[in-house]
């Protein structure tokens, strides 16, 4: 009889402590009253760019998932539309990283990085809604505003994460 | 305060700018494309405030119409309209250009000719009726 045992490294301990923080940050917005409907910073990226560039993009890609799964769970949204949205918002950020992950970080800072990945999210929710919540296409009318807000807060991010960065500089 | 703002700005690099850019640009063009205005239908033309006849748009045809003071030529085109030709001094109208959005209005104040594009289905109103 073999016996298995599952080596609990380093590393997973680093993925649980940095899930934990983005999927605070995302019940934390949850509760946080939105001045436009269906706009939100999506603050728990900033942990995410962080464990991109702190650690690398595969840590990114874990800690990514495991926010959407962990806090729909909490919400009571899990399998509903809400969830597969965030699910394809998610999955087309780190789709959109693993594209341009080869850009030199001579010329492209994470502040490109950010905003590539917001303009994906945006993308891939539109995407499921068109095809499955809402497939009509008046929707493409609020685009320029989720783009707009896309670009703001892509930015803000981004800097965020720069200052978290430069708190806790690469070892 | 002003030194951290440029600081912040400093570690934005090259490609940055060329993302920004690129980022403006989309919402630019999304807005104007996604937030046109519908397309008209119908053409009203006025003559010192009263209609004259209206036309729909959908043909290519050439009015001619005697204002106050000559003729004005009047061009719809599968959807869109100008004036050619009119006797007023300075040509405003003229230079105008084409239009085609629901709600658009060509005046030419000495001729006392107007004309303006009607949007979708033309409501009738008891005014009109």
């Amino acid at each position: 009889m073999t016996l298995s045992t599952i080596k609990i490294t380093d590393r997973d301990h680093q993925i649980a402590k940095l899930s934990a923080i983005a999927v605070a940050l995302s019940l934390v917005e949850f509760f946080f009253p939105s001045p436009i409907p269906g706009v939100k910073p999506g603050i728990a990226n900033i942990i995410i760019l962080y464990t991109i560039f702190k650690f690398d993009l595969r840590m990114g890609i874990w800690v990514s998932i495991i926010r959407v799964f962990v806090t729909s769970i909490i919400l009571g949204s899990f399998l509903s539309p809400t969830f597969f949205l965030s699910l394809s918002g998610a999955l087309f950020s780190l789709f959109s990283l693993i594209i341009f992950k080869s850009l030199s970080p001579k010329y492209f800072s994470l502040i490109s990085f950010s905003l590539i990945a917001s303009l994906a999210h945006i993308i891939g929710q539109f995407i499921i809604v068109r095809l499955w919540i809402i497939p009509h296409n008046g929707i493409f009318y609020l685009l320029p505003i989720f783009i707009l807000s896309a670009f703001i807060f892509g930015l803000v991010n981004a800097l965020v994460t720069n200052k978290l960065l430069q708190l806790n500089p690469k070892k | 305060m002003i030194k951290k703002i440029l600081q912040s700005i400093k570690i934005i690099k090259g490609g940055d700018w060329f993302i920004i850019i690129l980022f403006c640009a989309l919402i630019t063009i999304s807005t104007k494309f996604l937030w046109n205005l519908p397309e008209g239908q119908y053409l009203e033309i006025y003559k010192n405030n009263e209609i004259l006849a209206t036309y729909t748009l959908n043909q290519k045809i050439t009015k001619i119409i005697n204002g106050a003071i000559g003729e004005t030529k009047i061009i719809i085109d599968h959807g869109k309209v100008r004036f050619s030709s009119a006797p007023c001094a300075k040509k405003y109208c003229i230079h105008q250009g084409w239009i085609n959005k629901a709600n658009q209005i060509i005046i030419c104040i000495p001729n006392e000719i107007s004309i303006s594009i009607l949007g979708g289905k033309k409501n009738y109103d008891s005014i009109n009726y």
